[in-house]
């Protein structure tokens, strides 16, 4: 009988400490280097302290283009700076660019129901 | 009268314990219960479109409050583990979700909108980016409704989540007033930062220098626009690179100034963009920076499909 209680406390023992690991928060570290509670879900991440948003400037663009605009591909023409677009100053771009030809598309145009 | 001892008790006690133990374990797991991003699911797959936005923020309330009445927002609370958590709808369907997270006091966090992007494949792509210098600052997790998601930093810091729906992605409809319309991503240099996003999406690449010459990369994948890649504007030094969603507006100097008196900043006044609309980002009582789009619905000039 002793010799079959041993293991069983033991079993015991492990399940309630696997509980108590499994119940409670673990600690973590942060993208903001903070180490801290993980709230046990994988979204809850604060960022870097500090957002600036100055130098958007009256060109600066960072939407679609409405689609259909052929010239909107960089193939061989130059930007407002006179650099080859598709490659920022003549060089090859670390991308693969999208086909010469093929125009930027836009966003989904269809409506919910239509 | 016979004295009570745990040694002799445990063979009753411990069928109970476990059962407990069992039980416990379910209930977190119970606790886990986001919400599948389509009802009904459907088979619709879209590589590397933002289906998900999750915000951080250490006022919930506040953050219902202010999101509700500058889009129309309403909201489900749920728990997830020791977060509070609200599910963010437009029309009945889930848009994305808000979750609690307190700042002790003298500690400087940031809140923000973390970006999730469609993944067929999570772990996949999990090691693909961490091959080409991406980190994982949460590896993946699945939800019985939601699927397989994690998050990462890229190789220049910018945090985004992968998401592979069980219920298929959201479908490419232009979005209603309210809902995400664009993202973009903001890098100190967005060629490689799309040539890292190219190879765990396949994303086309277009390149469509802004009128001030700065690069901006249109990332588009079933012929549709995704995203974009962007470098940093010039004019600061305390800038680190970032994902910025959009919500469409309708008039985004009204909803600007509703932010503000509401307790919001604006960070980047309205201005037009390359379709015409205009673009304004705003940031909530707590600092979360957001993207404000108009998009008329004779802008979409071509239905490429």
């Amino acid at each position: 009988m002793k010799t079959m209680r041993t293991p069983l406390l033991a079993g015991l023992m492990g399940s309630v400490t696997l509980a108590i690991f499994s119940a409670c928060t673990v600690t973590g570290v942060g993208v903001d280097g903070s180490v801290g509670v993980d709230y046990g879900y994988p979204g809850a991440y604060y960022e870097p302290y500090g957002y600036d948003y100055g130098g958007w400037g009256g060109g600066y663009w960072v939407g679609p283009s409405r689609g259909g605009h052929r010239d909107d591909h960089g193939d061989g023409r130059r930007d407002a700076g006179g650099r080859d677009a598709g490659g920022r100053g003549g060089h090859a771009p670390a991308y693969r660019p999208a086909p010469r030809g093929r125009s930027a598309p836009s966003i989904p145009g269809r409506s919910r129901g239509r | 009268m016979r004295r009570f001892r745990l040694r002799d008790a445990l063979p009753g006690i411990a069928p109970l314990l476990l059962s407990a133990v069992v039980g416990l374990s379910a209930a977190r797991a119970a606790d886990f219960e986001l919400p599948a991003l389509n009802t009904p699911p459907s088979e619709e797959h879209h590589m590397g479109k933002m289906v998900w936005a999750d915000l951080v923020t250490p006022d919930l309330a506040a953050a219902e409050k202010f999101y509700g009445g500058l889009f129309g927002w309403t909201f489900r609370r749920i728990r997830v583990g020791n977060s509070g958590y609200a599910v963010a709808m437009i029309d009945g369907r889930p848009i994305a979700g808000l979750v609690e997270k307190p700042i002790r006091s003298g500690e400087r966090h940031q809140p923000a909108w973390l970006t999730f992007l469609a993944a067929g494949d999570v772990e996949a792509v999990k090691r693909a980016a961490v091959a080409h210098g991406a980190k994982v600052l949460a590896d993946c997790k699945s939800y019985p409704m939601r699927g397989r998601q994690c998050v990462l930093s890229d190789p220049q810091g910018a945090v985004f989540a992968l998401l592979a729906s069980s219920s298929g992605d959201t479908p490419d409809y232009l979005p209603v007033s309210g809902e995400w319309i664009w993202s973009s991503l903001h890098a100190q240099d967005a060629g490689t930062a799309a040539a890292f996003y190219q190879e765990l999406f396949g994303y086309d690449v277009f390149d469509m220098p802004s009128e001030d010459g700065a690069e901006h990369l249109i990332l588009s994948t079933d012929d549709y626009a995704r995203a974009s890649a962007n470098s940093l504007a010039g004019g600061s030094l305390r800038r680190h690179p970032h994902w910025l969603n959009f919500v469409r507006v309708e008039h985004a100097a009204d909803i600007a100034a509703k932010a503000v008196a509401s307790g919001g900043r604006v960070l980047v006044e309205p201005r037009a963009d390359r379709h015409g609309g205009m673009v304004a980002v705003i940031a909530d009582p707590a600092g979360a920076p957001i993207g404000l789009m108009e998009w008329t619905d004779s802008d979409t000039k071509a239905e490429p499909k």
